[in-house]
């Protein structure tokens, strides 16, 4: 039985060394490869443990089954301790916790130490319920997208903030192709580093519950050549140039339509088109000029066309969370015309 | 010391005139064996409450964008879920229930050092309860039934929360001392620590976490609560708080808690296995010295919950070689209780089904806790459904397994009648393939970037999901199963004699159910009970209760 | 209290006797565990903050807190050389320390209430007071739950409850006045001195 459990054990472990972990989740830092390792390490230990205990259990079971007819007040063989056995099965798997251990420890270091110095640190802030980057060279925050240079170590400094501190909570920065996680503590700036190792666009993933939110805040990581990570850069800069923060946008002649289409890509995140009660992360905005029951904004200010413009400029904070401002959601003015244009055709 | 000397001794336990009327005998009972069968309905009330809350999780979680439940709805589910099974449920069930049942007649005594006490502890839990439901009407918890600051804060419910939390902490912080004092003074003569049985040894270590541990909950439960109601900064950063210190005190408490929930458990292996394979224990020093190693150690490796807080690698690192070390005296009794099962007779009844198939769950369980033990590893893993998955393989697959051995193992005790075999059976294989098909996809889910919490999911996991979600609606199902036949055993069961198995500790050397007092004379000890094929070793008990098993 | 209306044998007595005494020790032991968590999360914010009081925040003076402390740690000798005159079977000194002790507990309270009512810190305006009013405040309650144990204890005396070999409410009176005391030093080390 020892034999055939034995050759079980071989084969599945044979699987495990040879699973293509990076066809599931491929590996995109410098971090994914050590890790999956540890992991084929620990399930490759942890299959002859499963084969062995469930195989000579089960065996066990059947062979030493009362069959019909037993005498059941037969006792069994009264051998209750070998020695050299219990030693066996002590020691063996504490030096494969050792090893384990000490290749854990290895592998620890390359998370929470900058080896080489890193190119750039990259200041990561959650908030409900999105991720805000601020990049070394660019004036404002990029919302929820990040991207990144390939082949180049990053720090990113992880934290958790809001506009007022009371309202800050826990997140999480998860970007499972990077094996890379930590959480973003206000009050607390935490360092990681990595080196994006292939081109791609990832996710990133908050863990850690945070408010109703939580389950939409999931951002992207963009990991690409020097040159487009450049470009991409480049264009930041021209973006927030252009929407600048110079008093009140002017929103006469918005277009309706287009303000759909910028509805559409940049705000049903968050909101819905339709009643105020039809909340995702805030309230639905397809009555948001005609609504008797809800005259005012989060601000305190009536919903009228100026003011909402207002919210969309600055953004705004409430119990229901942080709608973000309009260089972090990358509007330009005239995005902002059209945007209160189409609300105001709304009638839900 | 000579028998006359033990029967001397053992002569000062007398017998209190038995308890008169209703009130006295069924509701503020001083008797052990009615304040567990207290426990174990209330326990079982709750355990269906909180396991519709996990079906109407399941079902929400069917569909990658379904709209049955709000998400603070969703949120309250899962929270008050995970709250309820381990300190309504689990906890309970383990020390109040089979403690409280089996404890006082293993040693051989009349009940437990303190009856009031056992009463006030008992009583204790339902308004536990009933604070904890209550905050469903205001704003349940949502933050899970860890309700991590700044979150639970933000968040209703959480006052609510402490306030059951603490009272339920109370009442087990009492039992503990309650049977660490029983099991240290009141065993009957002759039994020295090595001819314990091994429940006995588990109802010992799991009294001194219980006692030890929950005072550390009530003082963070405290915090949290002043700090919701009177703005007093603890954990709050707004105020100068700090959000992992609550992590700290929470998981100190927490993690032994989880060995609260196992080793009463591991107990009732050890006791199941030899019966229904009339054999001794393979390795009774092994397995008893092993618990008081897991109970110790289970006090210093509180941060392995805590790897992506932010703590420094020097911190971390302790945490994982003592998360490793945990790992091998556990082992040991796997491996141990495996080998009782090689030439034995084995009679594959009901109990020794949920035994085997917690063998092979909790192996599996405890295989990918070693995954989160390494630091890297968990890193990846931390807050997605790979720990959802493992916290159930451990607690379901572990606690829950071991609670229903445990049930068909000592119902003919508690009730005098045994339970249908065939029903039983149905209730395992359906459980046990069921448990195996909801939890054992979460893992991969988890690695492949599912979360934790979460109320909708990316669409690539709907196929999972909703294969993950019929399972547990299954599994669920099969619980009725249970339900049934232990109504029906009120009328229809076998009548059982004192011993229907054939086992040798001392709860079955009295009659099912055992009088109030428990045993005529108090039995006198002269070796340890699990050697099949000797006499039985009381000086004053007839061997002719060394019966023939039923099944 | 007594839970059989039948006599006790000396024998059996001093068994019940050893498993209250057992019993109570744990439950001082887990109640010193509920002082520690506490300390710990005040020694760790005290760690992590920037500097030590907060801004704007006052220590408390030394010098009462010692004249208080005073007090307690002589409601401690008083509390020994009570049980002492027990054991002795001098009933009369016995009274007169115990109400020493009770007298002294309670001035111990009005210290404590007097250095809160001149405090300018409060309870929630800073993580010092927090861990501040929370610990001493925990102990207070322990000192006055404490003064009510005695006073108990010493109605029980008059009752007859207790006699020359039977008296382990005084025991267990004598065992958590000095558990309160040996919180206090810790606390005082830590907010007044440390």
């Amino acid at each position: 039985m020892t034999f055939i459990l034995t050759v079980i054990s071989g084969l599945l472990m044979w699987g495990v060394v040879v699973f293509p972990i990076d066809d599931y989740l491929p590996r995109a830092s410098s971090a994914a490869t050590d890790i999956d390792f540890i992991f084929r390490f620990m399930a490759f230990f942890g299959v002859p443990i499963l084969v062995y205990v469930n195989g000579f259990l089960l065996y066990f079971a059947w062979r030493y089954h009362t069959r019909k007819g037993d005498d059941l007040m037969a006792v069994g063989s009264d051998i209750h301790d070998q020695p050299a056995l219990e030693a066996a099965w002590t020691i063996i798997p504490s030096i494969l916790m050792l090893i384990l251990g000490v290749i854990s420890y290895l592998v620890m270091p390359k998370y929470y130490l900058a080896s080489a110095a890193s190119v750039a640190t990259i200041e990561a802030v959650g908030h409900t319920f999105y991720y805000e980057f601020r990049y070394p060279g660019l004036k404002h925050p990029v919302e929820n997208e990040m991207h990144l240079p390939i082949g180049k170590q990053v720090t990113i400094d992880l934290t958790s903030s809001e506009d007022d501190i009371r309202n800050a909570v826990i997140h999480s920065f998860w970007a499972p192709e990077f094996r890379v996680k930590q959480d973003m503590i206000p009050g607390m700036i935490v360092p990681i580093h990595f080196t994006p190792t292939r081109i791609g666009t990832y996710r990133i993933i908050c863990t850690e519950f945070c408010g109703l939110g939580h389950s939409e805040m999931v951002g992207k990581v963009v990991v690409e050549s020097q040159a487009d990570f450049d470009a991409w850069f480049k264009s930041q800069q021209q973006l927030q140039a252009s929407a600048g923060m110079q008093g009140p946008i002017p929103i006469a002649n918005g277009d309706a339509a287009a303000g759909g289409r910028v509805f559409a890509t940049k705000c049903t995140g968050c909101h819905a088109v339709g009643p105020f009660s039809e909340r995702k992360v805030g309230p639905g905005l397809g009555n948001l000029f005609h609504d008797p029951d809800h005259p005012d904004l989060v601000t305190g200010k009536p919903a009228d066309p100026d003011d909402v413009a207002d919210v969309i400029e600055h953004g705004a904070s409430g119990d229901l969370g942080t709608m973000p401002n309009m260089q972090v959601n990358q509007l330009t003015d005239k995005d902002v015309a059209n945007l209160v244009a189409y609300l105001e055709s709304l009638h839900k | 010391m000579s028998i006359a000397q033990l029967q001397a001794e053992a002569s000062h336990a007398h017998i209190h005139p038995p308890p008169q009327g209703f009130i006295a005998k069924y509701v503020i009972s001083f008797d052990h064996k009615v304040i567990a069968v207290q426990y174990f309905i209330t326990s079982g009330l709750f355990f269906v409450l909180a396991g519709l809350l996990a079906e109407l999780v399941r079902a929400q979680l069917m569909h990658a964008h379904n709209t049955l439940l709000s998400p603070q709805t969703f949120n309250e589910a899962y929270s008050i879920h995970g709250t309820a099974m381990v300190w309504l449920v689990i906890i309970p069930i383990m020390t109040g229930g089979f403690g409280n049942l089996a404890m006082p007649l293993q040693i051989g005594a009349r009940d437990v050092a303190f009856p009031w006490l056992n009463m006030f502890s008992f009583w204790l839990f339902p308004p536990a309860g009933l604070l904890i439901f209550l905050s469903f009407l205001y704003g349940a918890p949502q933050a899970g039934w860890t309700e991590y600051p700044p979150v639970s804060l933000h968040t209703p419910g959480t006052a609510l929360w402490c306030a059951g939390v603490f009272l339920i902490g109370v009442s087990s912080t009492i039992t503990g001392i309650n049977f660490m004092v029983t099991i240290i003074k009141m065993r009957c003569p002759g039994m020295t620590w090595t001819r314990m049985p091994l429940f006995t040894w588990a109802t010992l270590v799991t009294a001194f976490l219980s006692a030890i541990a929950t005072a550390n909950l009530s003082a963070a439960l405290a915090g949290l609560f002043i700090e919701k109601v009177f703005s007093v900064p603890f954990y709050d950063p707004a105020n100068g708080g700090s959000p992992v210190l609550w992590q700290h005190v929470f998981w100190f408490y927490s993690h032994p808690a989880v060995y609260i929930m196992i080793l009463p458990g591991f107990g009732i292996v050890s006791e199941v296995i030899p019966v229904f394979v009339r054999r001794p224990i393979f390795g009774y020093k092994a397995i008893a010295y092993s618990s008081v190693a897991i109970g110790l150690v289970s006090f210093m490796v509180w941060a392995h919950h805590m790897f992506t807080s932010g703590l420094s690698r020097w911190v971390q690192l302790p945490f994982m070689i003592l998360t490793m070390a945990v790992a091998i005296p556990t082992g040991i009794k796997i491996f141990s209780w495996v080998a009782t099962f090689w030439r034995g007779h084995v009679r594959l009844s009901t109990p020794l089904l949920f035994v085997i198939g917690f063998l092979s769950m909790f192996t599996f369980g405890g295989v990918t806790g070693v995954m989160l033990a390494s630091v890297p590893a968990d890193i990846h893993e931390h807050g997605t459904y790979f720990i959802v998955a493992h916290l159930h393989y451990v607690l379901v697959g572990g606690s829950v397994f071991t609670i229903f051995a445990g049930l068909y193992y000592w119902w003919p005790k508690m009730t005098g009648r045994l339970l249908d075999e065939r029903l039983g059976k149905w209730h395992f294989w359906i459980a046990f393939l069921s448990f195996n098909a909801t939890f054992l996809p979460m893992h991969w889910l988890g690695l492949l970037g599912m979360p934790r919490r979460v109320v909708y999911y990316d669409p690539q996991f709907e196929p999972t999901n909703m294969f993950v979600s019929i399972s547990a609606f299954v599994l669920g199902a099969s619980m009725l199963i249970f339900a049934y036949n232990a109504i029906r055993s009120a009328k229809y069961g076998k009548i059982a004699g004192p011993n229907p198995w054939g086992g040798r500790t001392l709860e079955w050397m009295t009659s099912s159910p055992p009088p109030y007092y428990n045993f005529a004379e108090i039995p006198i000890v002269l070796d340890g009970p699990y050697d099949y094929g000797k006499p039985l070793p009381y000086a004053n008990i007839s061997q002719d209760l060394a019966t023939e098993p039923v099944a | 209290m007594a839970t059989h209306a039948l006599p006790v044998s000396d024998a059996e007595y001093a068994e019940v006797r050893g498993h209250r005494l057992v019993g109570f020790l744990f439950f001082l032991v887990s109640d010193s565990i509920l002082f520690c968590s506490f300390i710990f999360g005040y020694l760790y914010i005290r760690a992590a903050s920037p500097g030590w009081p907060p801004p704007g925040v006052e220590r408390p003076g030394l010098y009462l807190a010692a004249v208080n402390s005073i007090v307690l740690f002589g409601s401690g000798v008083t509390m020994h050389l009570a049980m002492e005159a027990w054991r002795h079977a001098n009933r009369s000194r016995f009274t007169a320390f115990i109400i020493a002790t009770i007298v002294l507990g309670l001035g111990f309270l009005s210290g404590q209430a007097y250095e809160y009512t001149h405090l300018h810190d409060t309870w929630a305006g800073s993580t010092f007071g927090a861990s501040f009013f929370t610990l001493t405040g925990m102990h207070g309650f322990h000192v006055f739950i404490g003064v009510i144990f005695l006073i108990t204890v010493l109605l029980q005396t008059r009752r007859g409850v207790y006699d020359q070999t039977r008296y382990f409410g005084l025991t267990a009176a004598t065992l958590y006045w000095h558990f309160v005391d040996v919180i206090w030093v810790a606390l005082f080390f830590l907010f007044y001195v440390y």
